[in-house]
């Protein structure tokens, strides 16, 4: 990341990734300052995490009721990637969408005048300027879970397989951003679609399965077209032995390019941009 | 119900023709909903594929775990059928009104609903018909064009069943209005009032049939559902639709449990309205 952003800010100023790095510090400094004003929330966040993740495995339970593997994943494996749906859904409710689920709001309003003529790049102001802390809990319960999956299915995972996963659930999370900026992002075309991210959240009900229980047409669509499968499919398979060392680097690989892809995109959407009045 | 608890703010000279100025009065709901709608075709148009995601994503699921066979007497075509139908009652009896009755009491957009001549539910309900009209024709539209080319969702036509489905549609659709709408009251009281509609759609996952036939949940949990409102809000319909629901005495009886749930949720809805619109202080706009 760093150094990138000095390049593209499209202001005379050099911002150096600490520099970017302490803008960041600051940004989430705020949030959390504003968060400890409603502790009550963290309790009611934390209910819900609980009261979601029962109901995630009853949902997979009714499934294994009448089968002993959905797409060659036993009940167990399945509860392994359901830990890892709900961590990314905590990063995606305490990251994404209180940041660049605004967008459409921001383009409607014309409120983004006023992040463009921030000294920073914009992309970055606009993707991770909040912070929800309390989902921090979703991301902990949730790895949680798929521990508890794994201590069920009696696998201790070596190194390497912890790193595979690492770099799998790294991948998975930009991904999933790279998925949101591309949604927000058209935004600049379509003004009055006001629910863009409820298209994630389509999308996102069908990361709760493995991909390989899907038919094979819309199992192609999940991996290629929306990278649905690398989310939590893959990062899961790293923990289940379904994947190996070479499909965590592929995953790299398709996180790297959809954050180009993406970049390209907000930049044609940028030029386009000719403001809201207000 | 008309009037209600707004009747002391009608002003003092008020049309007396109450049966001629109801239907105005609702056809100029309908049209302010359609037009408004209309303005947001895209917007529904997304929250229209929301709402088919989930049951297409645990059809292709079953699909693939009925294989070539039959769970729970429900094989590939069944299911297929099944899955349909729960998008098309979905769609019909859906209920969002929670989602403005809070936004309404907390930012005091209940204000000026109330100095008019007429209880806000009957706005809600306009909204409701209008918002359903649009999009049951567009998944009735969808529904056909896949029943051309796709047997397997193809219903029997069955005039009577239709009919009967439709009186059931009728009784959910008010059903899941009264419980969305007194969950909505709730935050006459709590600030939390869509966080407890939430727990309670968590639960109508299981218990309305929207991951599975109830014949295949465990039995105890089937029977729950049966005996609270939540089969009657999705799964009955879809039931009788799909041609699961003998058009005897069982019919009559899921037709019963939904009237008398109805009922129900219409005393809770009149009691929280009242109880709550007295303690309402306005927020300033």
């Amino acid at each position: 990341m760093s150094g990138r952003g000095a390049g593209l800010s499209g202001h005379g100023g050099r911002l150096s990734g600490r520099r970017y790095a302490h803008v960041l510090g600051a940004f989430w400094q705020v949030s959390l300052a504003e968060e400890l004003q409603y502790r009550g929330n963290f309790l009611a966040s934390l209910l819900n995490t609980v009261f979601w993740m029962a109901m995630a495995l009853l949902t997979a339970g009714v499934f294994f009721r009448q089968t002993d593997a959905l797409g060659g994943w036993s009940f167990w494996q399945v509860v392994v990637l359901l830990g890892v749906f709900n961590a990314v859904a905590g990063v995606v409710e305490g990251v994404l969408r209180p940041n660049i689920g605004k967008l459409v709001e921001h383009v409607r309003r014309g409120s983004l005048d006023l992040i463009l003529v921030k000294p920073v790049d914009a992309q970055f102001m606009v993707s991770f300027r909040q912070l929800v802390f309390w989902n921090v809990s979703d991301v902990l319960l949730g790895l949680g879970l798929s521990a508890y999956g794994l201590h069920r299915l009696h696998i201790t995972p070596a190194a390497l397989d912890i790193a595979a996963f690492a770099i799998a659930v790294c991948a998975a999370v930009a991904i999933v951003y790279a998925v949101w900026l591309g949604l927000m992002t058209l935004a600049f075309w379509f003004v009055a679609v006001e629910n863009l991210a409820v298209l994630f959240d389509a999308l996102y009900e069908t990361a709760r399965f493995p991909v390989s229980a899907y038919p094979p047409v819309l199992r192609f669509l999940l991996v290629y077209l929306v990278p649905i499968a690398w989310i939590t499919t893959v990062p899961a398979g790293m923990l289940t032995g379904h994947g190996s060392l070479l499909r965590a680097l592929e995953a790299a690989g398709v996180a790297l390019l959809a954050l180009t892809l993406t970049r390209l995109l907000w930049r044609a959407a940028l030029r386009r941009y000719t403001s809201a009045g207000g | 119900m008309s009037g209600g608890t707004a009747a002391p703010r009608r002003p003092a000279g008020a049309p007396s023709g109450a049966r001629a100025s109801w239907l105005e009065r609702y056809g100029a709901l309908f049209r302010a909903a359609w037009l408004v709608d209309l303005q947001y075709r895209a917007a529904i148009l997304i929250w229209l594929l929301l709402g088919v995601a989930q049951p297409l994503v645990m059809l292709t699921i079953w699909w693939s775990v009925a294989g070539g066979g039959a769970v729970g007497g429900y094989g590939q075509s069944q299911f297929a059928r099944y899955f349909f139908a729960v998008m098309l009652v979905d769609q019909l009896t859906l209920a969002w009104d929670i989602w403005y009755i809070d936004r309404w009491v907390r930012e005091g957009e209940l204000n000026f609903r109330l100095v008019r001549p007429f209880n806000p539910v009957h706005e809600a309900i306009a909204d409701n018909l209008a918002y359903k009209v649009r999009s049951a024709s567009l998944v009735v539209a969808v529904w056909l064009i896949v029943a051309a080319v796709w047997p397997a969702v193809r219903l029997p036509v069955e005039p009577a069943r239709w009919a009967a489905a439709a009186l059931a549609i009728v009784l959910a659709a008010a059903l899941r209005f009264l419980v969305s709408f007194s969950h909505g009251l709730l935050a006459f009281w709590t600030t939390r009032a869509t966080g407890v509609f939430q727990l309670h759609q968590g639960l109508s996952m299981f218990l309305a049939g929207r991951i599975a036939p109830l014949a295949l949940l465990p039995p105890a949990v089937a029977t729950i559902a049966g005996v609270l409102w939540f089969r009657s809000s999705l799964a009955f319909p879809v039931e009788v639709l799909t041609g699961r629901v003998p058009l005897g005495m069982p019919y009559v009886r899921g037709i019963a449990v939904q009237a008398l749930w109805a009922v129900v949720w219409l005393i809770i809805y009149r009691l929280l309205w009242m109880r709550g619109i007295r303690r309402y202080e306005a927020v300033g706009g």
